[in-house]
Formats: structure tokens, C-alpha cells, sequence
């Protein structure tokens, strides 16, 4: 295994590619007692379409995280059971762009290991089990209608983007779900599970070399399977919709503001970009912005209010959402500012203070097992290297970030959403 | 491997010390017996003081002040323990040896605590009205946006029914209407006696040894005209009798919660079968409600059961389909009698047991987590360490978690649901 050391961050971490196309990442935390590892496929809500072996699919809403829930089935097993009898907790995600499946434990480390990989590689779906998830999912989706800030982020979406996937929700709808069948989740499984097509990362106590002898026994040996998708959906930079609302079981108004982006390329590029969308972020309406002091001194914003930079295969967004009285207040405000940053321009003394304070949000953030874990993950499928982090924030310039902003904080790339307290 | 060491008279130093941690955690509480006229202030107070203070006139000196110290936070703190409420500030920063050029972190980071603290911007010799009008508001959007999550939300207020009479009801963060009534006036002279009289609890986890750590924290409180009183010991819950509440919403999924009084707390030796009990009641995804409600019955998508030792209660909480109240109520009391008859098979009561130790052992593991364990700990008056926990769960057996199953009384049911 290639071992690389990044001796500013006191952290060192094991890569190696098995025969097979896996991709194995190892972070040492020697003297912890913890161990966390996660299997990962490059594969999400978004990927509904794809052709494998010169067959296309087009398959339901939802599919990517129905799959999810119903990995956790082995045939007359019962996995969750057997990682208790481990004292080890699995549970899994999916988000837009990965689906992830993890567990984390004290003692026991190899067995979870070994079943972890197992029941991700192993298909089994019976049309019994599916109809049983179509009633659980219906509640999750139920859960989901009465969440007015996934509601929010959801129409925001829908509001900027005319064909990037990400308009369809993670969960799917009740009828999309109602779609779905064993044979379908075999073909997804099939196209995207492959050891090609996935990261094991692990971080803890222990060996790197047990975790590669584990997953070279565990899983398949060859990927053969020829799968390619949609990874750029042509969108110009304008918004279908510039304001859409609605009304919930909220205490006050709650709002979302976008403001669309080009989609970053691979690698280096793209982590580039999403530091410079950080940072951009920071300048226009950071804690210790101008216009963040403004607005919250005027009560126009409170404690809720925040914002970054998001990136999902395919497309980039600049966010703000929080709770206002005064959602349009806060949209003519931001728009005003970036004005204002790129005509007056940002003193370098302050900007290398938000750098600092960036990079030490991000060294504190390594003490958690969790949030090391899952960014190596997604930074591996970026095509980067996590702990090549400090060298981009000390490379990143103050025009970049003005650039950024004149580009993309203007009128015609913005939309906004309000979910507003019944009966107002 | 914590050590204790008595600041001052009622200001209390726990330290643990760590050198696997990049960034250090501490919290500073202000402990105050939880009462009704007081939840709101004792809520307020850090929000005002982090609104501005001699050396940091406003919020963007503040962040500036914590960028330049690498990105440090410090936040406002505002716990519910048992019978306490505690305010104060919770404070984390990367160790020094992680700042270029051999920057220093903490000393710097503790001088702005205490300016935060003790020296307050004043007018007319009370908090700024300005600051305190908008603190006002944000707490007041704070407690009202409780609404949004409909679980959390149906969950307080069963605890608020459960517990009309006992100081546990009282809500974290007080009502709307007591943060209405707050003035620059009253806030301050509360402020003046949170600091002159509450035990203060400060909890230090990161690389520095707890000499430095006391050297570097005693000048926070060395100022103070302190006059500090012991608080009187938590108390098990007491019931008022219960009932069953229902409010209607518009809302596509329905929520159910349901509140258990039992005798047995964190400070009562059957403690630990009581949280193997839950455990195999409602914790993780191999407990006995997952198993049959979601998994067999298909009847929700969460659900589960927690504990709240420093009480004695125990609470399920689920998101159903309204039409489904009945069946999946009888379930739970199903499940709940299934263990009080010792219906618990081998794996579940070590799958139990494993899952508790394995969440004991990665305490130490995070700063945070640390912090809130043994904090927690002391507070409560559960003085427990990792250690005697584990070896407390690893001796829990069947017949014990029947009986403590059978102190299980349901109290309280509070239910969420659509119009129709």
C-alpha cells in the first residue's frame, strides 16, 4: 500500500487499488479505541439513467435510496442482528451524488469488516421485501412532506435547475417507489456496486493490510461489467423561477436563496472551486462579515441564518437559508453587497484572517472520525486528495473570489423560496 | 484521569487530559436549581454576552477576534439536568501546537473568555437595550421554530404534560412569554446573581495538564465577589397524575409519544439494568419495536425509546400513520410486557448489552463526547466513570431487566396528527 504523510497535520494515510478496481483508503488513529469504516459507491439519487453493457436504463425516482434500505437483507440473516451480537452499530445514507453504508465499533473490527462488504456486494430482493420497504419509505417520504427545510431546499432546486437530476427528490415519490421491483434494484446494484466503482475507507487502530487481505477475500475478483451515465446536464445560467412559496406548520417564514453556478470540473479544479465558493461565502456574508452584522443587528436575520458552497456531480450552488421575517430584505441585501465587495474589493489582511480561520475549522474537524471519513470519500470521487486541503486555501487569491462573486451573485442567477406559517 | 481540583470556593476545574486531540473542548456552567421565573434569563444571559464586550465591541469584533485564534468558537451553553439548569459558555479551539509560527491559543483564548464573561457592555449601568431586545427576539424565533421539527416538538410537549409538577417540564430555553417580559434591568441583575451564586462547573478536555489548565482558567473567576451555595440534591420524578393528550395538526405523517414514570434513576443501583432494558425495548435497529413495528409490521419508519435517567422516565416515540394509532399502541405495551414477562432472548440481551459498551467505550474517543459524559455525570450526582459503567452493564442480567421493565407505569400519551 502507498503510504502518504502530511506532517503539517500531524496524519498519515494508507491508498491502495485492489485487482478488482477497489479503492482502499486507511487514516491511522493509533491510542483509539473507536474503529469506522465506510464503503461507499459513486453512485446516488440523481443516477436514474445509465446503459450497462449497451443496454439502457431508465429507472424510478428514488431507486438509489430504496437499494439502501434494502441492502441490509442476506438471505435468512439478519444483519443488523449479527453487528449488535459485534456491539458494532451499521447504518447508511444516501445522498444526491453517493450512497454510503458504515458502521463503527470498539472491539470486533475484522467480523464487522467481513460483513460489511458482504451484505453490500450481495444482492437479495424478493417481491415480498420490496412491498414491505414501499410501506416503510411512504412514512419516510411522510416524514420528509412535513420537514419544511428539506421542503424548502427541494423547490429551491426545482426553481434553478431545468435538467440536472438533482430536481428529483432523494426519496423518490409514493408512486415512483411503487415502481420499483427486485429486478430493477438487481440492475442498479449490478451497474453501480461494483469494486470499481467503490472506496472502502476506514479510520482507526488499525492494520492497513488486514483491511486490504479483508476486502481482496471479501469481494469479487474481477469487475467486468461496462456501465457509463449522464455526468453533464447542459444548463444555462439562468433560473426557470425566481421565487416560489409555500405554506407549512412553521413558527416563522424560512427561507432558501440559490445562486446558480458553472459545475466545477474533476480534481483539483473542482476542490479549487468549492474553496473558492467557500471563501466567497465567507467574504459576502460570513460571521464576520459587513453585511452579516447589519442584517442580525437589524434583526432581519438570527442565529439560524447560514450558507455555503454546494456541489453535486454536474452542478455548483451558492446557498444562504434561515429564518426572516424579511426574506426579500435578505436577497436585495446580498445582492447589493456583492456589488459593493467586487467595485471596493477585500482588504488582504482580512482575507488571510478567514483563511486562517477556515483551515482551523477544518484541523478540528479531523478530531471527528465521522467527518474524516466521509469527506476522503467524497474528495476521492472529486478525483483529490482530502489532506491536500491546507495547500489550496494558502494558494486561493482575493481576485478569485471577486471573480466568483460578480459571476455568480447577480439577479438572473438567483431564485428564492419561502415556506411561510399557515394562515399567513 | 479526571482530575478534580477546587478553583475557588464553588468554582469546580475537571480536567482530563488527552494528546491524541487536535483541538481542545471546554464548557463554563453556571449551575441554577431549575425554576419556572428563571429558564427564560438563565437562556438569555450568554446570548447577551455574546453580543459584545469591552474588548470586542460587536458580533464582527468577535469573529474576528476568534478567526485570528484559528478559527475558535465560543457558543452559548444552556443545559436541562434533571432538576438544574445551567448557563454558561461552551468554548473549543485547535491545540497550540498546531498554530503556525508558534502562535499561542489558549492563554489568548481564555483572556476573551473571560472579557466575554465579566465585562459586558453597559448602559446606564444595565445590559445594552439594543443587545438585549434583539437577543429577545432571536430566542423567542429559537423556541418557536421548535414547531418545525414535529418529532422533537411532540416529544416536549408530552414531557411538558408528563411533568407539570415536577421541575423536569420546565422547557430548556423557558417560555415566550418570560423572554417577553425580560428587561435590560432584570436580565442584568440576574447576571449579577448567577455569577455571585452558582456553582460553577468548568470541564477542560485537550493536550494541555491540568496545572496549566487551572493556572490558565483561575483568573475567569478571581475577580468575583462570590457567595456560592450548594444546591440541593436531584429528586426522582414525581406524577400528576397523567392523561392523554391529543393535538391535531396539519401534518402528513402522525406522532405518537408515550411517557413511562419508573422509581429507578441514574442514581439508583438497578440503573444499568434499566438501560438494558430500554435498549432492548427501543435503542439501535435490533431492539424489540424496530423489529416488529418497522420491520415486521412495516407500521412506521422511526421509532425507538429513550431513557432519561436523571428523571426516571422512559419514553417511545414513533412516526405513523394516523389511522394506525390503536394497533401500533397495543404493539408497544405488547413489546414492553413481552420483556417484563423476561421474553428476552440471549442476543438481545447481549446485542443490548454490546451496543451500550461499545458507545461507553468511544466516549473517549471526542473531545465533546467526553465533556458531555462526565459532565453529565457530576451534575446529575451519577458520579459514574466509563469504567464502573461498563462493569456495571457487563453484570445486568435477564431477570433484572424484567424487573425493572415491571416498575414501568405509562403516565402520559401525547399524539400528533392530520385533521381528517
Amino acid at each position: 500500500m502507498e503510504k502518504r504523510i502530511y506532517p503539517n497535520l500531524n496524519e498519515q494515510i494508507f491508498w491502495d487499488r485492489l485487482p478488482n478496481g477497489l479503492q482502499i483508503a486507511v487514516v491511522p488513529r493509533p491510542g483509539f479505541s473507536k474503529k469506522l469504516a465506510y464503503f461507499v459507491t459513486d453512485y446516488g439519487a440523481i443516477h436514474t439513467e445509465f446503459t450497462m453493457d449497451g443496454v439502457p436504463y431508465k429507472t424510478p425516482a428514488g431507486v438509489a435510496h430504496f437499494l439502501e434500505h434494502k441492502m441490509f437483507d442476506l438471505p435468512g440473516r439478519d444483519v443488523s442482528a449479527e453487528f449488535a451480537a459485534y456491539g458494532a452499530t451499521p447504518n447508511a445514507f444516501t445522498g444526491y451524488d453517493l450512497t454510503a453504508y458504515y458502521f463503527s465499533c470498539t472491539d470486533n473490527f475484522d467480523p464487522c469488516l467481513r460483513l460489511l462488504l458482504e451484505f453490500v456486494s450481495t444482492p437479495y430482493f424478493t417481491d415480498e421485501s420490496v412491498a414491505k420497504e414501499q410501506g416503510i419509505i411512504g412514512q419516510e417520504i411522510g416524514m420528509n412532506e412535513d420537514n419544511p427545510d428539506t421542503r424548502s431546499f427541494e423547490m429551491l432546486v426545482e426553481g434553478i435547475y431545468r435538467h440536472h437530476p438533482i430536481t428529483v427528490p432523494i426519496l423518490g415519490s409514493r408512486e415512483s417507489i411503487a415502481q420499483i421491483t427486485p429486478a430493477v434494484l438487481n440492475a442498479c446494484h449490478k451497474a453501480f456496486y461494483r469494486p470499481g466503482n467503490m472506496l472502502l475507507c476506514v479510520v482507526g487502530d488499525v492494520d492497513p493490510e488486514t483491511v486490504r487481505a479483508i476486502a481482496l477475500k471479501a469481494l469479487p475478483s474481477t469487475d467486468d461489467t461496462a456501465v457509463t451515465r449522464q455526468e453533464q446536464w447542459l444548463e444555462e445560467m439562468t433560473c426557470p423561477e425566481d421565487f416560489q412559496n409555500a405554506n407549512m406548520e412553521v413558527a416563522m417564514p424560512m427561507f432558501h436563496i440559490g445562486f446558480k453556478s458553472e459545475c466545477p470540473e474533476k480534481g483539483e479544479a473542482a476542490v479549487r472551486a468549492e474553496v473558492v465558493g467557500d471563501l466567497a461565502a465567507e467574504v459576502l456574508f460570513g460571521e464576520s462579515s459587513a453585511l452579516y452584522l447589519r442584517l442580525y443587528e437589524e434583526g432581519i436575520i438570527d442565529g439560524s441564518f447560514g450558507g455555503g458552497f454546494e456541489t453535486v456531480d454536474g452542478m455548483a450552488l451558492l446557498t444562504l437559508s434561515g429564518d426572516s421575517d424579511y426574506p426579500e430584505k435578505v436577497r436585495q441585501a446580498v445582492l447589493e453587497e456583492a456589488k459593493r465587495i467586487v467595485k471596493d474589493g477585500v482588504e488582504e489582511a482580512a482575507f488571510l484572517r478567514m483563511k486562517r480561520s477556515a483551515l482551523g475549522r477544518r484541523i478540528r474537524d479531523l478530531d471527528s472520525f465521522d467527518a474524516t471519513a466521509f469527506r476522503v470519500c467524497a474528495y476521492y470521487f472529486s478525483g483529490f486528495d482530502y489532506f491536500d486541503f491546507p495547500r489550496i486555501y494558502r494558494d486561493v487569491t482575493v481576485p478569485e473570489i471577486l471573480e466568483f462573486l460578480q459571476r455568480v451573485v447577480t439577479e438572473q442567477r438567483c431564485s428564492m423560496t419561502v415556506i411561510s406559517p399557515k394562515g399567513a | 484521569m479526571i482530575k478534580t481540583i477546587t478553583l475557588l470556593p464553588g468554582v469546580t476545574l475537571r480536567c482530563f487530559q488527552d494528546k491524541r486531540f487536535k483541538h481542545a473542548f471546554m464548557s463554563l456552567q453556571f449551575v441554577r436549581e431549575a425554576v419556572a421565573e428563571e429558564a427564560a434569563l438563565n437562556a438569555l444571559i450568554p446570548a447577551i454576552l455574546l453580543r459584545g464586550c469591552e474588548d470586542a465591541r460587536d458580533l464582527r469584533d468577535i469573529t474576528l477576534r476568534l478567526d485570528d485564534l484559528y478559527g475558535a468558537s465560543v457558543g452559548a451553553l444552556v443545559r436541562r439536568i434533571g432538576d438544574y439548569q445551567t448557563t454558561g459558555f461552551s468554548v473549543s479551539f485547535i491545540d497550540d501546537a498546531f498554530a503556525l509560527d508558534g502562535d499561542a491559543i489558549f492563554g489568548p483564548m481564555m483572556d476573551f473568555v473571560k472579557s466575554l464573561l465579566l465585562k459586558p457592555l453597559l448602559e446606564n449601568g444595565v445590559f445594552r437595550a439594543d443587545f438585549v431586545e434583539g437577543e429577545k427576539k432571536n430566542l423567542i424565533a429559537t423556541i418557536e421554530s421548535q414547531l418545525n421539527n414535529k418529532r422533537a416538538y411532540t416529544m416536549s410537549k408530552l414531557l411538558k404534560k408528563m411533568c407539570a409538577k415536577d421541575p423536569f417540564g420546565l422547557p430548556r430555553l423557558g417560555e415566550t412569554e418570560q423572554v417577553a417580559a425580560i428587561t435590560p434591568e432584570s436580565a442584568y441583575a440576574h447576571y449579577e446573581k448567577v455569577l455571585a451564586e452558582s456553582p460553577v462547573e468548568v470541564f477542560y478536555v485537550g493536550a494541555a495538564d491540568p496545572e496549566t489548565v487551572a493556572q490558565t482558567v483561575t483568573p475567569l473567576f478571581a475577580d468575583l465577589t462570590r457567595n456560592a451555595a450548594d444546591l440541593p440534591a436531584q429528586t426522582a420524578f414525581v406524577t400528576c397524575g397523567g392523561g392523554e393528550f391529543t393535538e391535531i395538526m396539519d401534518v402528513s405523517q402522525a406522532k405518537l409519544a408515550m411517557g413511562f414514570a419508573t422509581p429507578i434513576t441514574l442514581r439508583d443501583p438497578r440503573f444499568a439494568a434499566m438501560q438494558v432494558c430500554n435498549t432492548i425495548l427501543g435503542g439501535g435497529m435490533t431492539c424489540k419495536l424496530f423489529m416488529n413495528i418497522r420491520e415486521k409490521m412495516s407500521l412506521c419508519y422511526d421509532i425507538g425509546s429513550g431513557y432519561y435517567g436523571s428523571k426516571g422516565i422512559v419514553t417511545v416515540s414513533a412516526g405513523i400513520d394516523q389511522s394506525k394509532e390503536t394497533v401500533v399502541r397495543q404493539e408497544i405495551m405488547r413489546q414492553l410486557d413481552a420483556i417484563c414477562q423476561g421474553d428476552i432472548t440471549e442476543e438481545e440481551l447481549e446485542g443490548a448489552k454490546q451496543w451500550l459498551q461499545s458507545g461507553l467505550r468511544s466516549t473517549h474517543d471526542s473531545p465533546g463526547a467526553i465533556e458531555g459524559y462526565y459532565s453529565n455525570s457530576c451534575i446529575n450526582g451519577f458520579h459514574m466513570t466509563v469504567a464502573r459503567h461498563q462493569q456495571a452493564i457487563a453484570a445486568v442480567t435477564a431477570e433484572q431487566v424484567a424487573q425493572a421493565a415491571k416498575t414501568l407505569t405509562l403516565d402520559t400519551v401525547y399524539f400528533v396528527k392530520g385533521a381528517q
